[in-house]
């Protein structure tokens, strides 16, 4: 450790001390361009046998109890560095004490599992669902949303819990270690918009060093560090993926994508669904070359101008232009349980042909059937046995309106 | 309609056309007017000029970012039309306002932007009325900020003083949005006149739905504002212009452009905002943000004002998401619908390319889906949507490859080997694959052939699997592991445990450095009773994984096999201490603890389980209800479906009230320890006894799921432990209920799919067994049976619970009761080894001796490392006569007990 490091952390571990109350909200929002302290605590956390280590521990975790919104976010920012220690550490076998560590993460996942009043916090979240009207949208102007009995069991909003209750953990087993440090990660994700590069940074060198220590791409990779594996869990590697995928997209293209591939790597070594999943998604959603060249380290979310027409082209039979014809044999699976060939019933030309005809054959029958109509309304969902006009008349009214309907909802494209 | 009513029919027409973006019939029209109105002739010339610009546009669109065009002859005629129609200055000044905008439209056209910018200011665009003018107009309006804008961008700012810059900059930006606005609601109202015109007239045989297009204009408008937004670093305004247009009413028109921005505004939310850092749709946004550059400031953005603005979703109880994952899943979901209506189904060569372009934006919407709902854990939702995806699927590996791992996620397995099986065909080099269907195969499954057939395919991959190798070998050992367990003819068993050793050791081979293949060639070793060579190998696998459950399992096992009980319940201890809530660890504790220490301890380990359990399974989860408990009750509901196996009953009358309709699950309201006397053959009926009572003291809370989800590890096993005593996992009808019940709990289940809800509840189950068999063994037969009863409570069927009604019987003396449970037991499962031997003595006792001895030998062929079952053959032979035999019996019994562990090795479980 440098001696210039030493001064650095040994000043800022004094002044803390002797602040008063009042000046901590202004000392908080000056603490994280101090370029020079940061760089500092990493070289402490990344040295176990540092004298400062526990000191240094013991601070960050009275500036996350502070409750001081930048002073929590301060000592997050180490957290990826800290994870990677203390894993290191704890499988290398050679038993320093990662005391000062484990208090500290566990400290923190402590404070974070209950809210405010002490009570054990459950984070949920709502399932948004098209049946429901939003600030985006009218469920009518979606149009076909296939009635399954899954829709109809999600009726409405469901809130669904991610993460929690979480029970208090007074030491770290090889039973909890991985539910803790997924829940701490899960914190680190809830804030990462703030996290300054240099943890983004230590947060995929923690992904690759967790992901590949052990295997045979360690020598591929030229990683040094500890040599044995390291276990982990699917949902871990999930939180790992999140991060990473933010990392991505603010300034750490190179790192985060190597780690990307390592922690996949890794997935499929051990046959873990979840992550391979996300990060299959990720993979195969990410930008072609034109991103790459931008290696300044700046963000590289953009937009550009898409053409708003649709660039399908018109007569392409697509799922929405078969809509009326799906609807037809829809009903008539739907309505005439014994009679296995539909096609008897249904009227087969009502999907090709234009509105105009359709019209027509449609005023004819509101006029000659009514009743029939009227009977095979009301009972065509449940009574097969329905008079079979007046069902084939009901599917031809249904398919009628399906078809108009899509004349002024939608742009028609086969109906023309 | 804003249209005026006033003027003639041909009036109205024109100005329909024009709204609606018909320029081809204006000529017509003019033609026809002028024959009745002379006095028209400017008109004219500003409709002709106008019509022919838009002709000329329509086509020769101008692409963005594309050079101006300089005149040309069509636009010289156009210039024509409309200096002549400024020139005389006849019109009324509404249509004087229109023919400076098409002018000034023609001079961007040419490249005179200067120009145009000149008309813009002697118009007084931020004058020109919005309210009660024709539809026509309010595109116009927009096209004309639209034009301002680009014109601005071109010309350079006279002083380049940066305040003047950022000055123009928002200048800039207000220009497009105001475009943007009034393009809107230009679109709204068009949508509305053409609607309630199929309303109140006969469709005119014209193409009534023509699809409109936006044209250059208008999408610049609509998109420019936000582009340059991004562009400068500012998220936060950028997100807040994609939520305007987002959240004004969708027209036909905009469909396209909804999709897109839907979409592009998710992947803003999930790649460039956290929880922490959002803000929702309906708040203003937070003055500072970490989401903006902070080298660009942005200059102060002052808000502009519009006299009319689009028309916004609104309402009472619209939905409004309170954190980005939820808005981005909204926004995905509206893409999705409009994605999946898009899909191209023909697959005829002329639409490859359309099914390409619609292939690519549903899947990138189906991505972003996966990693919205892959971060919350929402597999279940996920599979569904990307079952949807399925249509776009033909041949597609990615997205087949998705659906089968979501499948997996959301615990259905059944489903997931078959998708898995097409993914193998679309990419047959890839080792992950197959090895992926061998996991599911060996696990809930239980499908050994297929899994065989899976392994052999990474095998035969040979050298090109590399690093998968291995594992295909070890995948392959579990298959012939397991099959050696399933087999009833000792011959079978053996060959397929030597090929299992095989596989395993080629596997250690292969990957030195792999706690598994050491671990697993110990098990095989250890199932086999060749304890040394088991001690050795779960050494290696310790050595590289010291923390690792099931060797240290493992190795507590092989001591009791040495009979060092007092050092197997030391190493249980430890891994205890690292696994505190192991359950299968502390069932082997309960057992060692009754051998070493005494039946107190032990029953204190009951107690201690029954706490964890409770801890484990009660925290309350108040918002998982909507899902999670109409899961038990529908879990209920089907239980006629399953009838095989009789669930706890929830319905009994006397708790109905306070349990089947609770959805908070914030109270324990599960009251199993109130007997209920469901089971067929409550003839013991046992009341509770007080002794029993001390482990009564906890209410199990009624959620099935475990919010703790613990490490899969840890309970895969369980499944292999209830039929453990059976030692046999596939043995017939016991195990297949089980299996069917797991697939039945597994497709109603959300949130913890992998272990089915039912698995909490037979642990609970099995944890009362336990307790039970510690109080048989101490001979008190009233505390065991309460015992029972609780477990009877969770599954009255169960072999399990019936072989230990049969045991306390026989405590109690009661030879024919015991013979009669002894019965059921194997009703349900033949081939539960305990309980043949049990039946195989008492009807041996009874006199039966050869019906006995067909009993016995049976269970030695189910299970020829059964010392007990040896030696009570050897009794029946004995007696029989046959005492060479019964010598022999007795000589193998006393060998295996040598080498008998103090429960199964294989409760260990196998899995990949």
């Amino acid at each position: 450790m440098l001696d210039m490091d030493q001064g650095v952390v040994e000043e800022w571990l004094s002044e803390f001390k002797t602040l008063p109350e009042m000046a901590i909200p202004s000392y908080a929002a000056g603490l994280k361009d101090k370029a020079a302290l940061v760089s500092a605590l990493y070289r402490v956390i990344q040295e176990p046998q540092s004298e400062f280590l526990e000191p240094v521990c013991h601070q960050l975790f009275e500036f996350y109890r502070s409750g001081e919104v930048s002073l929590q976010r301060f000592t997050l920012q180490f957290l990826p560095e800290f994870i990677w220690s203390y894993l290191c550490i704890s499988t290398s076998r050679d038993l320093h004490s990662t005391g000062c560590i484990e208090a500290l993460l566990l400290g923190i996942y402590n404070l974070e599992i209950v809210d405010k009043d002490g009570q054990s916090k459950v984070l949920s979240f709502t399932i948004p669902s098209l049946l429901k009207s939003s600030v985006y949208h009218e469920p009518s102007t979606i149009g076909s949303l296939t009635l399954t009995e899954g829709a109809l069991a999600k009726h409405g909003l469901s809130r669904v819990v991610y993460s929690g209750p979480h029970p208090q953990r007074e030491i770290f087993t090889a039973q909890n270690r991985f539910e803790v440090l997924t829940f701490l990660l899960l914190c680190y994700n809830a804030a990462l918009s703030y996290m300054a590069s240099a943890s983004l940074q230590s947060l995929c060198h923690l992904s690759t060093g967790i992901s590949i220590c052990g295997y045979p791409r360690q020598l591929l990779r030229k990683y040094r560090g500890v040599s044995n594996r390291m276990p982990v869990s699917s949902e871990f590697l999930v939180q790992l993926i999140t991060s990473l995928y933010y990392a991505l997209y603010n300034g750490e293209w190179d790192m985060a994508s190597k780690a990307l591939d390592d922690v996949l790597y890794r997935a499929q070594l051990e046959l873990y669904p979840e992550p391979l999943l996300v990060g299959n998604a990720i993979k195969s959603s990410l930008p072609g070359g034109a991103l790459k060249s931008n290696k300044e380290g700046t963000r590289c979310i953009q937009v550009e101008m898409t053409p708003t027409s649709s660039r399908i082209s018109r007569n392409a039979v697509t799922s929405l232009s078969i809509r009326g014809h799906r609807w037809k044999r829809n009903d008539s699976s739907e309505n005439s349980i014994d009679i296995p060939d539909s096609g008897a019933l249904s009227v087969p030309e009502i999907s090709v042909t234009g509105v105009l005809g359709e019209r027509v054959g449609n005023g004819e029958t509101q006029r000659s059937r009514g009743e029939g109509e009227a009977q095979g309304g009301q009972d065509s969902g449940a009574d097969s046995r329905a008079d079979s006009k007046g069902l084939a008349e009901v599917r031809k009214q249904k398919s009628c309106r399906r078809v108009m309907e899509d004349g002024v909802n939608s742009p028609g494209r086969v109906q023309y | 309609m804003t249209a005026k009513k006033s003027g003639s029919r041909l009036e109205t027409e024109i100005e329909r056309c024009r709204s609606e973006g018909q320029w081809d019939r204006i000529p017509d029209l003019i033609r026809q007017l002028s024959v009745k109105l002379i006095a028209n002739d400017d008109l004219a010339e500003l409709l002709l000029g106008e019509a022919k610009l838009q002709q000329y546009l329509k086509e020769n669109p101008i692409k963005q970012g594309a050079s101006p065009r300089g005149a040309k002859p069509k636009l010289m005629e156009v210039r024509k039309h409309l200096t002549a129609a400024l020139d005389r200055g006849n019109l009324k000044s509404e249509y004087m306002q229109e023919a400076s905008l098409i002018m000034a439209k023609l001079n961007y056209v040419e490249g005179s932007y200067r120009e145009a910018l000149s008309n813009y200011f002697k118009v007084g665009l931020d004058d020109l009325q919005l309210v009660g003018i024709p539809v026509y107009r309010l595109s116009m309006i927009a096209e004309a900020y639209a034009t301002k804008g680009l014109c601005l961008e071109k010309v350079p700012v006279a002083s380049p003083v940066s305040n003047r810059h950022t000055g123009r900059e928002q200048e800039i930006i207000t220009c497009y949005e105001k475009s943007g606005d009034i393009a809107l609601l230009y679109l709204q109202e068009v949508e509305k006149a053409l609607s309630s015109g199929i309303q109140n007239r006969s469709p005119k045989p014209g193409p009534i739905s023509h699809e409109q297009e936006l044209g250059f204009f208008l999408e610049t408008g609509l998109q420019r504002a936000h582009v340059i937004y991004f562009k400068n670093g500012n998220l936060t305004r950028g997100v807040g212009r994609f939520r305007e247009i987002l959240r004004a009413v969708e027209t036909r028109t905009t469909q396209n452009l909804r999709m897109t921005i839907a979409r592009q505004l998710a992947e803003i939310l999930l790649r460039g905002m956290c929880e922490q850092s959002y803000w929702n749709p309906l708040q203003d946004p937070p003055h500072q943000s970490p989401l903006d550059d902070p080298l660009r400031q942005a200059s102060n953005i002052e808000d502009y004002a519009l006299s009319r603005r689009p028309k916004v979703y609104a309402g009472e109880n619209i939905f409004c998401p309170q954190e980005n994952t939820e808005e981005a899943l909204l926004l995905l979901l509206i893409s999705e619908s409009m994605a999946n209506r898009d899909a191209v189904l023909s697959r005829i060569p002329e639409h490859n390319n359309d099914r390409i372009i619609s292939l690519q934006s549903a899947s990138i919407v189906y991505d972003l889906l996966t990693i919205a709902l892959g971060r919350r854990g929402q597999y279940e939702m996920l599979s569904e949507c990307l079952e949807r995806a399925m249509k776009f699927a033909f041949e597609e590996f990615h997205l087949w490859y998705q659906f089968a791992l979501s499948l997996m996620a959301a615990g259905k397995s059944a489903r997931a080997v078959k998708v898995l099986k097409e993914c193998i065909r679309l990419k047959p080099d890839d080792p992950t694959i197959p090895l992926l269907a061998v996991k599911l195969c060996i696990g809930t499954l239980h499908w050994l052939e297929e899994g065989e057939r899976f392994a052999k395919m990474v095998i035969d991959m040979g050298e090109k699997a590399s690093e998968f190798r291995p594992k295909g070998y070890l995948a392959i050992g579990l298959v012939y592991s397991l099959k050696a367990t399933d087999a009833s003819l000792r011959g079978v068993q053996e060959e397929y445990q030597r090929k299992a050793l095989g596989a395993f050791q080629r596997a250690q081979s292969l990957s030195p450095m792999d706690h598994l293949a050491a671990f697993y060639l110990a098990l095989q070793h250890a199932v086999s009773r060749q304890i040394p060579e088991a001690v050795g190998y779960v050494r290696q696998a310790l050595q590289l994984q010291g923390d690792d459950v099931h060797s240290l399992h493992l190795l507590a096992l092989l001591l009791s096999a040495q009979k060092h009980y007092h050092d197997a319940l030391n190493i249980i201890e430890m891994a205890l201490s690292e696994y505190p809530e192991h359950f299968i660890l502390l069932f082997t504790k309960v057992k060692l603890e009754s051998v070493c220490k005494g039946p107190d301890e032990a029953l204190l380990t009951c107690k201690h389980m029954l706490q964890i359990w409770k801890s484990c399974y009660n925290l309350t989860n108040p918002s998982d209800s909507g899902r999670g408990s109409s899961l038990l009750d529908r879990a209920m509901a089907d239980r006629r479906q399953i009838n095989n196996m009789t669930l706890p009953d929830f319905s009994d009358p006397e708790t109905a009230s306070s349990s089947s309709s609770s959805i908070s699950g914030s109270e324990p309201s599960l009251h199993f320890f109130i007997s209920s006397h469901h089971s067929p053959h409550s003839k013991s009926d046992p009341t509770p006894k007080p002794s029993s009572r001390h482990f009564c003291d906890h209410a199990p809370g009624r959620r099935a799921s475990s919010p703790c989800n613990p490490p899969d590890a840890y309970f895969h096993g369980f499944f292999s432990l209830f039929s453990v005593c059976s030692v046999h996992a596939t043995s017939v009808a016991a195990s297949r209920v089980e299996q069917a019940l797991s697939e039945v709990a597994s497709s109603l289940q959300s949130s913890a799919p992998k272990q089915g809800p039912l698995h909490p509840w037979m642990t609970l189950a099995q944890i009362w067994l336990h307790a039970a068999e510690v109080y048989t063994g101490i001979g008190k037969p009233a505390e065991a049976t309460a015992c029972i009863q609780e477990a009877a409570n969770l599954f009255p069927t169960s072999h399990n619970v019936l072989f230990m009604r049969g045991q306390v019987a026989e405590l109690r003396g009661n030879t024919d009761e015991a013979k009669r449970w002894y019965e059921e037991a194997l009703s349900i499962s033949p081939t539960h080894v305990k309980t043949m031997q049990r039946l195989g003595l008492i009807l041996h006792r009874l006199g039966r001796s050869s019906l006995s001895e067909k009993i016995l030998r049976d269970a030695v062929q189910v299970n020829p490392t059964s010392h007990d079952v040896w030696n009570s053959l050897g009794e029946v032979l004995q007696t029989q006569g046959h005492d060479d035999a019964a010598t022999e019996c007795f000589l193998t019994a006393l060998e295996l007990e040598a080498s008998s562990p103090i429960l199964p090795f294989t409760i260990i479980p196998r899995a990949l």
